[in-house]
């Protein structure tokens, strides 16, 4: 708390301080935005980074500070404790909150037209389709339980029937056949595996009847009241981002290596795999982030497969009209 | 406080000790130990090396060296800013945990009253398992601060009671001189006992530096942030790639052996001796005086203060109730709420996994440990051998581990009771070697001039003797168990409170990872309080005093 207050106050005095002598000016000044990833940085978030460093969103009168997520971090816990004004979600975790815990979340968009969320395994001992898990170990990680579980049901399977383990988003007891198969991104992790020798083969949740999003844009719902204006901006200077970026997804991942990439420990070829992986999964005729109707109700459906009754309410497309 | 006694160990230090601990060597030893110790360490390489070139163990998921190596360098851009973030993490929470600690260690020499009001906050923060505590902080702090909080959290207990054991030591003479001249309750401070009470603090030090390392890494795991060790390691997961793991394991023991070595260095520099302080396992105030109502008055504002400073904080930081629980929320989750029977059932299941295992694991841990004090004794250069391994053990990130230990291990019972040793058994081994070693000399004299074995020695003379330190060992083994099941539940086999912890998380069940964590540290402080009436019982029984 004492680092966060401190720095936060001492931005603030700063911010004050240069602004002071020239008031004149402080209409044009930029007004804080902060983001929260749902993860470290990576091409998923490529849109973000190219709108940032092209200074769309500087155009757009957002000082944005973007915050990095990763395994253990929990999004929606940043817009509620007021850390962060806008987030990513998988929309399953999200919904559940807000059935349960009256959580006030809105969603105002989907980065992830289909969630790229899949199981993986080796092209040797491969798992096409979800009956082929009967009997065999799958890896999930605990933000996924909920999205597995549906598909099992969906798909009529007993989740008695598969062993499911913890994955610490490690893919070497996959390679070594520890486990059968895992739930990622089936964005990512085949390049891991190809680059460890092996063959993945993989399917995704979405074409076996869990037809979600991913990557929601979630705000709170007073957050959206009180920066309504700053929300369409990000949304506006982000979609350009992103279009941009995947004109060419080969074309920008490396302009981040010393900047945004910088101590991930990943490769420039694996972020280029991923930005070409996921762009038939974001695209929409209509725009980057757009839910269509058909859409928010099959992603109602899918969660009502686990008991989680999503309500049309929940998503609120009217942000992205205005953008 | 995973490296404290492991150090000690490495260290070989014999401070107290009238025969020497088992590592204490005669001075003209000294050259030929360091060859053997060379020797050892080579040999340990090579055979780490074949091993893992050959991809002998676990299909290849052991690197060999060499390649753990190639791959540093080939990471050595990553590493500066990785390395400074923790660095900052657990610098911060080393000054401020530290000054906390020398703060409310005087205050507890001071005012016995206050020791004993105190009682609760210490055994709590002492026996708190860090895994359970770390998303909390997270849900609670913003930025930098779980670090500092956890790394600071590592370093409060070990300098609290080094202060206190370090005031209540002073020479009473000196007292009375200050005394004497009219000296104030804090000239008496200022001149003589906190004076007096440097070297241990300063051994206090040398110890919390290693913790405050790895406080910060953990809490780096579940914070965020693009920086840090810990957030590098979470970072380098997806990559398949169990040399950079490795190197990144190593290098965060490295750093905390690093930072034992400079206060180390320190201490040697300002005291011209290098104290071994063994870890205390006992808060000061435990003795009762006064009348019995007084007593229990203490007793129960005692339990009461670490709620009180719960609840306060969350209140002064004014953290939204739907994430921050407060203890009335945590009831109202687990009791009153419509969904409290869930939880209490999910809860419920949970503990079922989680306890067994919990004494199982402590009673091996023990056993493991108690094994190899005895083996010290009898095969000394065997066991130094084994120090290295174990220091590892004792510092490496066990997420860095986990792919090794699933494929070696599988995901059952086994991989639970491997891991809660490992946790487990080093500052346990420490104790016990300790109390093995300060057996007195005469009393074996006399069994051996009876033709005892050595066996019948132990049995007779060194283990009934060394009893004080296998409570004391207990008493640092049982929250250390409950934390090793947990780890173990987390990361490999999805069963009890581990991955209760984990799923609560993906379910964005904020009073589950509160219930998680509250009831782990009421587990370990009750746990704790077992063993010390069992001690106490015992040990009266035997006219003995507890140990550390």
């Amino acid at each position: 708390m004492h680092l966060s207050l401190n720095r936060r106050h001492f931005m603030g005095l700063m911010g004050a301080a240069a602004t002071m002598p020239m008031m004149g000016r402080m209409a044009s000044a930029a007004t804080p935005f902060n983001f929260q990833a749902s993860w470290i940085n990576d091409a998923e978030f490529a849109g973000y980074f190219l709108a940032a460093d092209k200074g769309y969103y500087k155009e757009a009168g957002l000082e944005l500070e973007y915050l990095s997520g990763g395994p253990d971090v929990i999004p929606e816990s940043s817009i509620i404790a007021g850390k962060a004004d806008l987030t990513l979600t998988t929309p399953d975790t999200t919904i559940k909150a807000i059935v349960e815990q009256g959580a006030p979340f809105k969603i105002i968009g989907a980065q992830y037209q289909k969630n790229p969320i899949g199981i993986v395994s080796l092209a040797k001992n491969p798992i096409k389709q979800p009956k082929d898990l009967i009997g065999k170990t799958l890896a999930v990680p605990p933000v996924n339980v909920i999205s597995v579980e549906a598909m099992l049901k969906i798909s009529g399977i007993d989740r008695a029937q598969v062993n499911i383990v913890p994955y610490a988003y490690d893919p070497t007891p996959l390679i070594k056949g520890e486990i059968d198969a895992s739930v990622d991104f089936t964005t990512n992790v085949p390049f891991t595996i190809k680059q460890a020798g092996e063959e993945a083969t993989s399917f995704l949740l979405y074409d076996f009847g869990f037809t979600i999003f991913n990557d929601t844009v979630v705000v709170t719902e007073e957050v959206l009241k009180a920066k309504r204006k700053e929300i369409v901006a990000f949304l506006k200077a982000s979609r350009k981002g992103w279009e941009e970026n995947l004109a060419d997804p080969a074309a920008f991942p490396k302009t981040f290596a010393d900047t945004w990439f910088k101590g991930t420990g990943r490769s420039i070829e694996n972020e280029v795999y991923f930005n070409t992986a996921q762009k038939p999964l974001m695209e929409n005729p209509k725009g980057i982030f757009f839910m269509s109707e058909e859409a928010i109700a099959a992603n109602i459906e899918a969660l009502a497969a686990v008991g989680i009754t999503a309500k049309r309410e929940y998503f609120d497309t009217t942000v992205l009209e205005e953008v | 406080m995973a490296t404290e006694t492991a150090l000690e160990a490495q260290a070989g230090t014999s401070g107290g000790t009238p025969h020497g601990t088992p590592f204490g060597v005669a001075k003209g030893e000294t050259g030929f130990r360091h060859w053997s110790a060379l020797r050892n360490a080579a040999i340990l390489l090579v055979v780490w090396e074949v091993l893992g070139r050959f991809k002998l163990v676990a299909g290849g998921a052991l690197p060999a060296p060499t390649d753990v190596i190639i791959r540093f360098w080939s990471d050595r851009g990553d590493y500066p800013l990785h390395i400074l973030a923790t660095f900052q993490g657990a610098s911060l929470g080393f000054l401020i945990g530290n000054g906390l600690a020398i703060l409310a260690g005087i205050l507890f020499a001071v005012s016995p009253v206050a020791a004993r009001l105190g009682r609760g906050l210490n055994v709590a923060i002492f026996a708190l398992p860090p895994i359970a505590i770390s998303p909390i902080l997270v849900l609670t702090f913003s930025g930098m601060t779980p670090r500092v909080v956890l790394a600071a959290l590592g370093c409060y207990f070990v300098t609290m009671s080094a202060t206190v054991t370090g005031i209540s030591q002073t020479d009473r003479r000196m007292l009375d001189v200050v005394r004497a001249y009219g000296g104030t309750r804090l000239a008496l401070l200022r001149l003589v006992e906190i004076r007096a009470a440097l070297p241990a603090i300063l051994a206090g030090l040398r110890i919390a530096a290693p913790a405050a390392v790895l406080g910060s890494i953990l809490a780096e795991f579940g914070g965020g942030g693009r920086f840090g060790l810990g957030a590098y390691l979470i970072g380098s997961l997806g990559r398949a790639d169990p040399a950079r793991l490795w190197g990144i394991g190593l290098a965060a023991t490295a750093m905390a052996l690093i930072a034992y070595g400079i206060f180390a260095l320190i201490e040697a520099r300002l005291t011209r001796s290098t104290r071994a302080v063994t870890v205390a396992a006992t808060p000061p105030g435990i003795r009762s005086e006064g009348s019995l109502v007084s007593t229990i008055a203490i007793t129960l504002a005692s339990i009461a203060l670490p709620f009180i400073v719960w609840w306060l904080l969350l209140k002064i930081l004014g953290t939204p109730a739907m994430i921050a629980k407060t203890p009335a929320g945590v009831f109202d989750y687990l009791f009153l709420a419509p969904s409290a029977t869930s939880a209490q059932t999910r809860l419920l299941a949970a503990l079922g996994q989680t306890l067994p295992m919990t004494l199982i694991g402590m009673a091996a841990g023990l056993a493991f440990a108690f094994a190899l004090a005895l083996a010290s004794v009898v095969r000394p250069g065997i066991v130094r051998s084994f120090m290295p391994v174990a220091l590892v053990t004792q510092t490496m990130p066990l997420v860095a581990l986990t792919p090794l230990l699933v494929l070696l291990l599988g995901r059952g019972p086994s991989v639970i009771l491997w891991i809660t040793i490992s946790v487990t058994f080093f500052p346990a081994f420490v104790t016990l070697a300790q109390g093995l070693g300060m057996v007195s000399r005469g009393a074996l004299d006399v069994v051996r001039a009876y033709g005892a074995s050595p066996f019948t020695q132990l049995r007779l003379v060194s283990i009934p003797a060394s009893l004080p330190y296998l409570f004391a060992a207990m008493r640092l083994a049982v929250p250390r168990a409950l934390l090793g099941v947990m780890i173990a539940e987390w990361l490999a086999t999805g069963t009890g409170l581990g991955n209760l912890l984990n799923q609560s998380r993906g379910y964005l069940d904020y009073g589950m990872i509160w219930t998680v964590a509250v009831v782990s540290v009421l587990i370990s402080v009750l746990f704790y309080q077992i063993v010390i009436v069992i001690e106490r019982h015992v040990l009266r029984k035997r006219g003995m005093q507890p140990a550390a």
